[in-house]
């Protein structure tokens, strides 16, 4: 197996926090890679050096063969990166279909002037990105709701329809930052089936959260990270039992539950 | 030629402090509100009129008096703005209702000026007239009695910003609105507060200014354009910043008629303002954006 | 099934609705009574061209543009100082504003617009004001303040657009156009993209969207809408001065955007109706008209955030409904009597 993302070194240094420290990190493909750790450990800085918001301080990143350090975002995004964010950013005022249609505007072709003027052309274009986009919400489950006005949809819903934003960009990887955060268990449920069924079609999934459940059910590496340092990495049962890990993030409860079960 | 252009500069310095305290006045209420006030340029030939044309004129009240009740009023209205414009307006789904609303605000001020007072301009004869000469070089009072007031303007709004519970809170609110709401902090009370403060600033400007430029509805339109010119300069939305860029707005364009036609200065601060977004957006005091 | 059938009544609707508005159009100089009433005619015509383009940038992509006065002066001037110093024809002086609003929506958009804020506000304003001041004190190339006159009207192989009937029927095709256009253009992925730039730029930037680009693209179509309106200006009025170029035009088109509703193109001419005829109609107040003007609008931004017209479909809507369910209501009682 390839490498699919590849941080070396990487750190990002806020005046005089240094928030993620030289961490290396090394993503294979076809794996739902996870990152987790306690509060204000780095996991989002690092998401956002890799889509490009945070410019690297040193150190490189490299995906699917390309170095992306210094990458404006909407480069990064073209070869192959989406993305969900830990507080949905999505346009409320355009319906759900509309939503997940503005991740798809990037694979079209047609200029301003030809969309104007070309009317067959926009309208066979239109209708390609519609196809899309329907067939993604059925999916997700969310078919039955795309002519909803998003700022109606309940919130979980509304963090659904982002990684189908995120699909409609053709990605190689998606990056997901606490999808399970502001769940319900039964969202959560719908959202691990909506990964798991994703990742048996190729994609390969990068994820933040702190819900172990949805992380142990589904990630195939962990990493762990604590203050900005790499502190442990391997495969969920590794990490179960790391003593490090449980003694800065997992806690001695969780050990003894786990036990249990 | 040494003397003109100490001279140039020296005006240059005066009018730079005149921007610098329109981009204080403007920061003040974007910070605490979120809003662009595109009524300040009015508010400020608003409390010109209400200083020379009734307190002075009409009443003859003595100046110290006149200046006070000048600052009442308008920091009274500066809070009933406030209260019935900007914050209904600072919720609205897009900010294009709260620059229109201040745009509208504007109009309404010009044509109430021009229905209270009329539209032909007058003077203050004998208010801050005269030269001082240094050397070779004649200033202005005016010019003097601008740099000395600004200077005690931008000291005292700094020292009630740090030392006082009102100046601490509208650096708060400034900071975080929610985070200041949930601290105790009543954020419309304050915006009001800030406003008056604004309208305040807005007074002076235009008492400094009424010796430069006669009592007209257009006393204030290009300083008014200026003062945003002078904000980005210095670093948007940070009050030092905005001293800086309008004394450098100020200098650069006074010392421009030396290369260029004179009826071009006007232009120099818009051509300032391009140049710095396109080579350093975030001013010379402003964080990295 | 119902679906299909709903699409083809809402064409059918569209189909009566445009034919029905044509009509309106065509019939309307028959209607008014005085050349003067043409005359305001011709300038809503005039005016919602630069509305429409100014939906683009402000009504769908969010960003306050407060300089279409400079555009709106420099399409004028670009076409006025063609045809009155070097003889060239109206027509070309029409491509000429088309250049200048290239031209600008490229250098002022850039510096502008590749940041977040409302950096945009601030230059456009200042924009406006430069081509103002130019124009007021490059008198060897402008006229300076007393402007330049005598600029010839549109002609067409010997026909010349002399009346005012004349020119609204020449600025209604212009219009027809420039809508069908800024609807094709509002209504595609493209104005889709500008609308969600509104609501949330990371997100749109996340999906490999250049997104200062796309609004560097929403700002050029409105400069260009900004001066052909400019260049149809000129030939309209026959001279153009300075004083006419004013931050509070570019504060009217906003305010006709705000009246007709943020990003609908029916309401963009709407907007541009009612802000250009309301003063009229308010003239009889006299020295007051303005400041009545100025407060109606300012109360109903606050009030009517959607645009009078939408507002007022709301009301009549939900009006509609009352009435259908007292109906309803009064109709099973009857039955049950």
């Amino acid at each position: 197996m390839g490498s699919l993302l590849k941080l070396t070194d990487t750190t990002k240094q806020f005046q005089g926090l240094r928030a993620v420290d030289a961490i290396n990190l090394d993503m294979k493909e076809n794996t739902i890679h996870a990152l987790i750790g306690p509060n204000g450990a780095g996991k989002t800085t690092t998401v956002n050096m890799i889509t490009g918001v945070h410019s690297v301080t040193s150190g490189t990143i490299e995906f699917d063969g390309h170095d992306i350090t210094g990458m404006p975002t909407y480069k990064i995004a073209r070869l192959g990166i989406g993305r969900t964010f830990q507080n949905i950013k999505v346009f409320p005022t355009m319906t759900l279909l509309e939503n997940v249609m503005v991740g798809g505007h990037q694979c079209t072709k047609l200029g301003a002037l030809r969309t104007i003027f070309d009317i067959r052309g926009a309208k066979r274009e239109e209708e390609m990105l519609k196809e899309k986009a329907e067939n993604i919400l059925k999916k997700l489950g969310l078919y039955e709701l795309r002519n909803e006005l998003m700022q109606n949809l309940p919130y979980g819903r509304q963090k659904i329809s982002e990684i189908g934003r995120a699909m409609m960009t053709d990605p190689k990887l998606i990056l997901l930052d606490e999808p399970a955060a502001g769940l319900n268990p039964s969202e959560r449920g719908e959202l691990i089936k909506v990964i798991k069924a994703a990742y048996g079609e190729g994609l390969s999934f990068f994820l933040i959260e702190h819900n172990m459940d949805v992380i142990m059910s589904i990630s195939d590496y962990i990493t762990v990270l604590s203050f900005g340092k790499l502190i442990a990495e391997g495969t969920p049962q590794e990490i179960q039992n790391n003593p490090e890990v449980i003694a800065s993030y997992l806690g001695e409860k969780y050990k003894q539950k786990m036990a249990e079960e | 030629m040494a003397a003109t252009i100490i001279q140039y500069i020296i005006s240059g310095i005066a009018i730079g402090f005149i921007y610098a305290l329109v981009g204080i006045e403007y920061t003040l209420v974007w910070n605490s509100s979120g809003l662009l006030n595109f009524s300040h340029d009015r508010l400020i030939t608003l409390g010109a009129y209400i200083f020379a044309g009734t307190m002075i004129i009409k009443l003859n009240i003595n100046y110290p008096i006149a200046i006070f009740l000048t600052f009442l009023s308008m920091g009274i209205l500066g809070a009933l703005i406030a209260q019935g414009i900007f914050n209904p307006l600072r919720n609205m789904r897009s900010n294009i209702f709260a620059v229109m609303g201040t745009m509208l605000l504007g109009r309404i001020i010009a044509e109430l000026i021009r229905l209270i007072w009329g539209p032909v301009p007058f003077t203050l004869p004998g208010f801050m007239t005269g030269t001082v000469s240094i050397g070779s070089a004649q200033i202005s009072k005016a010019n003097i009695i601008i740099m000395i007031v600004s200077i005690l303007v931008a000291v005292s709004l700094q020292l009630f910003m740090t030392f006082t519970k009102i100046g601490k809170a509208m650096r708060c609110v400034a900071q975080n609105k929610r985070a200041s709401s949930l601290m105790g902090i009543n954020v419309t009370q304050n915006i009001c507060i800030t406003t008056g403060i604004s309208a305040i600033i807005c007074t002076i400007i235009a008492i400094l200014v009424i010796p430069l430029f006669n009592v007209t509805t257009t006393l204030a339109a290009s300083i008014g354009l200026k003062g945003f010119s002078a904000g980005v300069i210095g670093g948007f939305g940070y009050l030092p910043g905005a001293i800086v860029g309008g004394l450098f707005i100020g200098v650069v364009e006074n010392l421009s008629v030396l290369f260029l036609p004179a009826v071009y200065k006007d232009v120099v601060s818009f051509v300032l303002l391009i140049v710095f977004l396109v080579v350093r957006p975030s001013g010379f005091l402003g964080k990295r954006a | 099934m119902e679906k299909k059938s709903n699409t083809m009544n809402n064409k059918k609707r569209n189909i009566i609705l445009i034919c029905t508005a044509a009509a309106v159009v065509l019939i309307l100089p028959w209607i008014l009574t005085t050349d003067y009433q043409i005359m305001v005619m011709n300038k809503v015509l005039i005016y919602t061209v630069v509305v429409l383009g100014l939906n683009f940038i402000t009504g769908l992509t969010g960003q306050m543009n407060l300089g279409t006065a400079g555009m709106f002066a420099l399409g004028a001037y670009a076409t006025a100082v063609a045809a009155t110093s070097y003889g060239i024809s109206p027509w070309i002086g029409l491509v000429l504003a088309i250049v200048m609003g290239l031209l600008v929506g490229r250098g002022l958009g850039y510096p502008s617009l590749r940041l977040k804020g409302v950096y945009l506000a601030l230059t456009t304003i200042g924009f406006s004001e430069v081509v103002r001041l130019v124009a007021a004190n490059w008198v060897s190339v402008t006229g300076g303040t007393t402007g330049i006159r005598n600029i010839p009207y549109y002609s067409l192989a010997g026909y010349v657009f002399d009346t005012q009937t004349k020119m609204y029927y020449l600025f209604a095709v212009f219009v027809a156009f420039g809508i069908f256009c800024a609807y094709r253009l509002a209504d595609s992925k493209w104005g889709r993209i500008f609308k969600s730039l509104r609501d949330n730029a990371d997100a749109v930037e996340m999906s490999g969207v250049n997104i200062a680009s796309c609004k560097i693209l929403a700002f050029t179509v409105c400069a260009i809408y900004g001066c052909i309106a400019g260049a149809l200006y000129a030939h309209f009025m026959g001279y153009i001065n300075p004083s006419s170029f004013t931050i509070d035009l570019s504060t009217n088109f906003v305010i006709m955007l705000m009246v007709g509703g943020l990003g609908s193109v029916v309401g963009n001419i709407f907007g541009a109706a009612v802000v250009t005829i309301l003063p009229e109609i308010l003239r009889v107040f006299e020295n007051y008209y303005q400041l009545i003007f100025c407060t109606i609008v300012l109360v109903g931004a606050i009030f009517f955030p959607e645009g009078w017209m939408f507002a007022g479909i709301k009301v009549i809507r939900k009006m509609v409904k009352k009435l259908r369910k007292r109906e309803h209501i009064t109709g099973e009682m009857g039955g049950g009597e």
